[in-house]
């Protein structure tokens, strides 16, 4: 298959590409004349070649580095799945593929089964395949309640006796572990799944991964990064914790007295002169870690004043706006690097908390739908980073994510839930999807995914019931 | 390899071996481990569980690294082991180096890396090391962040570094990582987050962008540089436009005529933040419609910015006759 065989030559569509980013140096040639050069393509075809045209960019720099390079052999590939239907896939109303549901679901519900003893080396990130299948399918809109008993046996493994979640059996404790455990647990819901956390013991390990400067700690001796700052937050909001730090917190020697002291200002510092969010301060910004930062800002508080409070709001959009791969149409995580379908979430997922705090209209749903729809499917189930790749259930979670933010539009409304989250980090409890997209629309309603909280990455009504139940049962 | 077990062996008769517990219910993701792994996990736990740092967990947690590195319980425990040891960490970072090679992407490994690195109290050698990584994989985030930790640990913000640096930019003036670790040294250290910068350092960086931005004028790494130099230096925008104009020029050359849509983008803030709303507007038209239209949405999202900007300067100007006429 030419997905697979990177070393087939280009097309002749991406010399034609190359040839409307060389525009520039032929000023005299009229734009028409490249639609003219289409051999056989059928209708479809010609309108995807079209869309593609429309959104090149027309200027080519001659000077090749070895980004240049790679990044026009990937241009090649992603552009063949584009215009064309390699994967033979049926076509929705826009002539995309539509959307592999059955395939997709078969995919991940063998990604949380059973593994063979070469598999070992994912011993310790279960946590993680459990999160990403359970909320994969629940874009799908399967109920994934089912999995109940199963991830009360997985998670009740994974807790830690001193608090938290470790990938396994007598793991460490460790944030992502926590992360992943707190919002499978959220998604199955019932008070029997509920009720498998220590709480209390939660409380004291999240007490003793703050530091000092503001942050967190992924793990007792780990690093510490802005995962670690949203994945705690993540936590304490769902399972409504008290701020308060824990007697026993290390960074009560500091000075410091509650969760959320110095973190805004730690957030700030991981904000660079590109205007996009690093792991840690000092370091280069990142799609990943900018949903972490924004997703720590939007539980500290509504987005439209903690953002504007933390971050410089322009610069950040202007980053994340660049993120947008023309003409791949999927996202990049960084100036510069590849188009990957996790970016779809990564940062497709930031629009609706930055449009919450800075207007609505930012982004181009229309062509990530596209790149989803069309080079993000693998033939046999399951979604990827780019063309060429293999499947994970990563990439098919936040691919999924990514075309559910697309395709639904979210509005930041203290008035909605207000029965609920009036404090311990209430805010992410009040937004509401408002309405499905029609701008851009590339997908027909057999391609429509579930909704999903902007910050929690959950159906939204998981995260609701969640919250309610610790907030009717708040004692330790 | 050999299979190893520690059932048989002498020298761990004194434990017994935690097995993992089980929930009822069938675990997800579940792993039908070897004997061998399990077994292992098992004599690991029953350490933990007693908080034994020994020479014969350093060989237990080197034996499950070699069936799992991506395992971080058991690298955590083994940093704290060496430390309880006081073992010789020259010879923890021998053993490491074969592994990161293999291992890049590997979180676990970069953080274990500086954990003993800093104890060690010394950067000797690593330098050297991560340049080879980086030959592998030229962007890796984690070879970048560990170098950034190192620089910041050992106060390496000096010449020689700022010289391999460029050395990176040389190699491919698009490698980002690159650009921000030229930011950080010159920026991110001696200077402070919120210090003043020298002139001449700022001229120099912005020199050294613009050289940079005119190999390959629609590489946005040097662009991106460019506007943080102006923004930490506190200088106006404006003193780009001159140099923006190379590339494109919506006032005074045809519209066919650009160069980079970086510069459009740089001019349309210079433009408005000058008060040139109309121009500021054209470039935003020739992006949205032209040379960046994939970012239609936000092309257009800033010209509405421009109008409201220029609605409240209408009112602010109103309000200032206003008072004017009042204080007359
Ligand atoms: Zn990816």
């Amino acid at each position: 298959m030419a997905a697979e065989d990177s070393s087939a030559p280009p097309s002749a569509r991406f010399e034609e590409v190359l040839t409307i980013s060389n525009r520039i140096e032929e000023l005299s040639n009229s734009e028409n004349e490249y639609e003219e050069m289409g051999t056989v393509a059928n209708e479809h075809e010609s309108a995807n070649i079209a869309f593609i045209n429309s959104i090149t960019v027309p200027i080519r720099d001659k000077f090749q580095t070895e980004t240049s390079m790679v990044q026009d052999d990937t241009l090649g590939e992603v552009l063949l799945f584009l215009e064309g239907n390699p994967n033979d896939f049926p076509l929705n109303n826009f002539g995309l593929p539509q959307l592999q549901r059955a395939k997709h679901k078969s995919f991940l519900e063998k990604a949380i089964g059973d593994y063979e003893p070469h598999m070992a080396p994912l011993d310790a990130a279960r946590p993680w395949y459990t999160y990403w299948s359970l909320q994969g399918l629940s874009a799908l809109g399967e109920d994934v309640s089912t999995y109940r008993d199963r991830v009360i046996a997985t998670f009740k493994q994974c807790q830690h006796p001193e608090g938290g979640f470790g990938g396994g059996y007598g793991h460490l404790p460790h944030l992502a572990a926590t992360y992943a455990a707190t919002l499978s647990i959220a998604m199955v819901g019932g008070e029997a799944a509920y009720e498998c956390i220590n709480r209390k013991a939660m409380w004291h390990f999240l007490g003793r991964m703050k530091q000092a400067d503001g942050g967190f700690t992924m793990a007792p001796g780990g690093e510490e990064d802005i995962r670690g700052a949203f994945c705690a937050l993540v936590a304490m909001s769902l399972l409504n914790l008290p701020l308060e730090l824990p007697p026993d917190a290390p960074a009560r020697q500091q000075g410091l007295t509650n969760f959320l002291d110095n973190l805004g200002d730690w957030v700030s510092r991981c904000q660079t002169y590109e205007g996009g969010i690093s792991a840690a301060p000092g370091n280069e910004a990142h799609g990943a870690y900018a949903f972490c930062g924004l997703g720590c800002l939007s539980i500290m508080g509504p987005p439209k004043e903690t953002l504007n409070k933390y971050l410089d709001v322009p610069s950040l959009i202007h980053c994340l706006s660049s993120r947008h791969c023309a003409p791949e149409c999927g996202y990049n995580g960084r100036t510069n690097k590849l188009v990957d379908g996790c970016y779809s979430h990564w940062i497709g997922g930031c629009w609706a908390l930055v449009e919450a705090a800075a207007g609505k209209g930012l982004w181009n749903r229309g062509a990530l739908g596209r790149y989803i729809l069309s080079a993000a499917q693998f033939k046999k189930g399951g979604l990827i980073d780019k063309p060429g790749k293999r499947p994970d259930s990563y990439h098919t979670c936040y691919n999924l994510s990514g075309l559910s933010a697309v395709q639904h539009e979210y509005v930041f409304d203290e008035d909605v839930n207000s029965d609920i989250g009036q404090d311990n980090l209430g805010a992410p409890f009040h937004w509401k999807a408002e309405k499905q997209v029609e701008e851009g629309k590339v997908w027909g309603d057999e391609d429509v995914v579930a909704e999903t909280h902007p910050v929690f990455v959950i159906p939204s009504q998981a995260a609701t019931d969640c919250r309610k139940y610790f907030e009717a049962n708040p004692g330790f | 390899m050999a299979r190893k077990y520690y059932h048989d062996d002498p020298k761990w008769s004194d434990v017994a071996p935690l097995p993992q517990e089980d929930y009822g219910h069938h675990p997800l993701a579940a792993i039908a481990y070897t004997e061998e792994y399990s077994e292992a996990m098992g004599y690991l736990r029953a350490c933990m569980a007693a908080n034994e740092h020994s020479e014969r967990v350093l060989e237990l947690t080197e034996h499950i690294i070699g069936l799992n590195p991506a395992h971080y319980t058991v690298w955590l425990y083994r940093a704290q082991t060496l430390s309880a040891l006081n073992s010789d960490l020259r010879a923890e970072i021998a053993w490491l180096n074969p592994t990161a090679l293999q291992h890049l992407k590997n979180y676990q490994i970069w953080h274990h890396r500086q954990t003993i690195i800093d104890k060690l109290g010394s950067p000797d050698g690593e330098p050297a090391f991560i340049t080879a990584m980086l030959d592998q994989d030229s962007k890796n985030y984690h070879v970048w962040s560990y170098r950034q930790w190192l620089v910041k640990r050992f106060d390496m913000f000096d010449g020689r570094e700022l010289k391999w640096t460029e050395g990176m930019i040389d190699d491919d003036v698009r490698n980002n990582s690159a650009w921000n670790h030229r930011w950080f040294l010159v920026f991110g250290g001696t200077v402070g987050e919120g210090e003043k910068v020298e002139r001449d350092v700022v001229v120099r960086e912005l020199e050294y962008a613009q050289d940079a931005i005119r190999k390959a004028p629609q590489n946005q790494s040097p662009w991106n540089y460019l506007r943080g130099v102006i923004r930490r230096s506190g200088l106006p925008l404006s003193a780009l436009q001159h140099f923006a104009l190379e590339f494109a020029d919506p006032e005074n050359r045809p519209d066919d005529d650009v160069f980079s849509s970086h510069a459009l983008d740089l001019l349309a803030d210079i433009y408005a933040a000058a008060g040139k709303t109309e121009l500021a507007v054209k470039a935003l038209d020739l992006l949205a419609t032209r040379y960046d239209p994939i970012r239609k949405t936000y092309w257009e999202y800033r010209k509405g910015l421009l109008e409201a900007e220029g609605r409240k300067e209408e009112t602010g100007a109103a309000s200032a006759a206003a008072v004017e006429t009042a204080a007359a």
